[in-house]
């Protein structure tokens, strides 16, 4: 694993990302706070529909000011990503910032060859002419670990494979040299071998260019491999934050632990699966004020409940919402990981 | 036999992909003889057209009056279509007549999917605000009486000719484009490829012009072509009623509104059939031809 610099690249304080639906304002992600340093990867998992792509899309700004309110702060240089114009943002995506997604498929335009692609963010953010870019385009190509560049270059998206597509996402999203790369469930479209030899580059990488990663997943497997840190979020809100050595050993939240015990172990075939019931509620259905976990855990006492939970330190680094996951502690002792 | 599976397995892995646009259109037009035909027939009649109008005929000497040669019939001393009651060349005002059309309906073409294109592209990329407030200036142009409208304008414009009309006929041309664009581009813009193009710093203008305007040229093609054997008629049809352009610049439209005279209508048919049967068959060909491509564009409509 390399070294951690203690240097703050990105820090998200209060982050609040609200959709319009009818008029009303939707927070999808709540009051979060994250830092992300030189040279880690900061993974962020939760269930679908918890708020991981809304997160990473306010960060790059993808969303539209008309339908989606970003308040908060996202610190990076100095500026205040969350209030940039669409014009400061563009002299920063694709140069400090890249971006992953899910799906390469439907990430890369039908219509354009690879290597325009990806020459694409070289055309604004460097004074390379078209000869130098076609050169960067061979030199990116190889560096995601594509052997025949120059062929590939010349293809369009649908000729190539799942994998390769998405080394060639890697790959634009590493033209610029950026300093943050996010990339949202990078692995989740690929099929499984493939999904390790794009998480061993992503690692070989980082260890490379030194940029800092925000890895998006619902996978805690992909955690365990790559990531420094780990925060989980629940129905917008992080419910837990820690480095990833102690969140694996001493999960605090109930949550924490229901989605570490539901990670299929295939060592010992007879230990349960558990979960916690129900999903994620729907944005509208949130409740407004209290806590917006208490509906997955309705056998609990009402007294356990808080207010309004809070983060609260644990240990080093180690943040956890609430304080009656002490209570759980008790109630579930006998299916605790702990131990 | 073993040969030829790993030759399958081979295909398979390298061009598994789908069949690209041209392919499709050309295995649709060979399942399609009849669009294909046309397509092969308008641009020869096209080139033809043009050819002849340009270098072969002399404009002067076609249209000079000569009262001798009143009515010629089909044939007779050189006149391959006969004359009209001026003793003018049929066959030569036929010609230019339809080069004169086909200019027109070119241009209009032109010009209105020009505007309903990038205006089309404009409101389904931003959305919101920009897509409501044209939304209803489209709403508001469909709803205006077109004809009546070209109509009055012909009427009270002094000096009216070939650009004026073009621009006439156009400003009413571009809204079922315009509609049709944003309503492709609206979802089209919603894909991951335009936010990834976002994420790399691309202005909006390139990506809307350079990365989502080829994703719709299938759709932009067949629309096109339509739009095109439309304004042929649409020329065609003020011309005959009297509002296309005046007597002195033959069009089709022209031609064939000299059978609005009985006499000429039912005795001297080489006067108005041949535009006729001319324009009959341009915008049947055309039509044809729109009609394949809008079928290879649309995976459940086509043949082949
Ligand atoms: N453009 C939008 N308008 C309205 N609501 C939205 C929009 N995008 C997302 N949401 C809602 O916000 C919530 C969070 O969605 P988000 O896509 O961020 O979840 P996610 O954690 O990335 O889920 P997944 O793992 O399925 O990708 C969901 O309830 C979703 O329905
Ligand atoms: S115990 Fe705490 S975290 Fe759990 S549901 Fe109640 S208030 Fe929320
Ligand atoms: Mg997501």
């Amino acid at each position: 694993m390399g070294f951690v610099s203690t240097k703050e690249l990105l820090t998200i304080r209060n982050l609040r990302t609200s959709f319009r639906i009818k008029d009303t304002f939707y927070p999808a992600v709540d009051d979060v706070s994250l830092t992300l340093r030189k040279n880690e990867i900061l993974a962020i998992v939760g269930e679908s529909g918890c708020g991981k792509s809304t997160l990473a899309t306010s960060i790059v700004g993808l969303h539209n000011s008309i339908h989606t309110k970003v308040e908060g702060e996202i610190l990076y240089n100095n500026q205040n990503l969350a209030n940039l114009t669409e014009v400061q943002f563009n002299k920063l995506r694709g140069n400090d910032i890249g971006f992953i997604f899910q799906d390469p498929l439907s990430a890369l335009n039908p219509l354009m060859r690879i290597g325009e692609q990806i020459a694409e963010g070289l055309i604004y953010h460097t004074k390379l002419n078209k000869k130098q870019r076609e050169a960067r385009v061979l030199e990116l190509l190889e560096q995601v670990g594509i052997s025949n560049a120059s062929r590939v270059a010349n293809q369009f998206p649908h000729q190539l494979s799942g994998g390769m597509r998405q080394r060639v996402m890697i790959a634009i999203a590493l033209s610029g040299k950026p300093a943050i790369i996010v990339a949202d469930e990078p692995t989740t479209a690929l099929d499984v071998t493939i999904q390790a030899q794009i998480l061993d580059l992503l690692k070989s990488l980082q260890d490379e260019i030194q940029s800092g990663i925000i890895l998006i997943t619902h996978d805690l497997g992909v955690v365990a491999e790559i990531a420094d840190r780990v925060a989980v979020m629940y129905a917008g809100e992080i419910i837990e934050e820690a480095p990833v050595i102690e969140l694996f050993r001493n999960p605090k939240h109930p949550y924490t632990r229901s989605l570490l015990n539901s990670i299929p172990q295939t060592h010992s075939e007879n230990e349960k699966l558990e979960i916690i019931q129900g999903m994620v509620p729907s944005l509208m259905k949130l409740p407004r004020e209290g806590c917006r976990f208490s509906s997955r855990v309705p056998w609990l006492d009402e007294s356990v409940h808080e207010k309004n939970p809070k983060l609260h330190e644990v240990g080093p680094g180690h943040l956890v919402r609430c304080t009656c996951w002490q209570h759980f502690y008790f109630e579930d002792k006998e299916g605790s990981v702990n131990g | 036999m073993a040969n030829k599976n790993k030759k399958t397995v081979e295909n398979f892995k390298s061009e598994s992909s789908p069949p690209t646009g041209i392919q499709v259109v050309l295995r649709e037009f060979k399942k399609d003889k009849l669009a294909m035909f046309s397509f092969l027939g308008i641009i020869a009649l096209m080139v033809a057209v043009f050819v002849i109008a340009s270098w072969i005929i002399d404009k002067e000497a076609v249209m000079k009056i000569n009262l001798i040669e009143r009515f010629t019939e089909p044939g007779v001393s050189g006149y391959i279509l006969g004359a009209d009651e001026a003793g003018r060349d049929m066959f030569g005002q036929l010609i230019i007549g339809a080069k004169n059309s086909l200019l027109i309906a070119i241009a209009i073409t032109i010009l209105a999917n020009v505007v309903g294109i990038t205006l089309g592209i404009i409101m389904g990329y931003y959305g919101g605000f920009i897509d409501n407030f044209f939304m209803r200036i489209i709403d508001f142009f469909i709803t205006l009486p077109t004809l009546m409208i070209i109509i009055v304008v012909v009427t009270i414009v002094p000096k009216y000719g070939i650009t004026e009309l073009i621009f006439i006929i156009a400003a009413f041309q571009w809204m079922s484009t315009a509609r049709l664009v944003r309503s492709k581009a609206l979802s089209e813009a919603r894909r991951d490829y335009i936010s990834a193009s976002k994420t790399m710093g691309t202005s909006d203008f390139a990506i809307m012009f350079k990365g989502l305007l080829p994703n719709l040229s299938s759709l932009l093609i067949v629309e096109v072509t339509l739009n095109f054997a439309g304004n042929v008629g649409i020329e065609t049809g003020l011309s005959f009623l009297g509002f296309g352009l005046p007597p002195s610049t033959p069009s089709l439209g022209t031609l064939i509104s000299y059978a609005m005279n009985p006499i000429i209508l039912s005795s001297k048919w080489w006067i108005w059939l041949p535009a006729s049967i001319l324009i009959l068959v341009l915008m049947l060909g055309i039509n044809y031809v729109g009609q394949a491509l809008r079928r290879s564009a649309d995976a459940k409509q086509r043949l082949g």
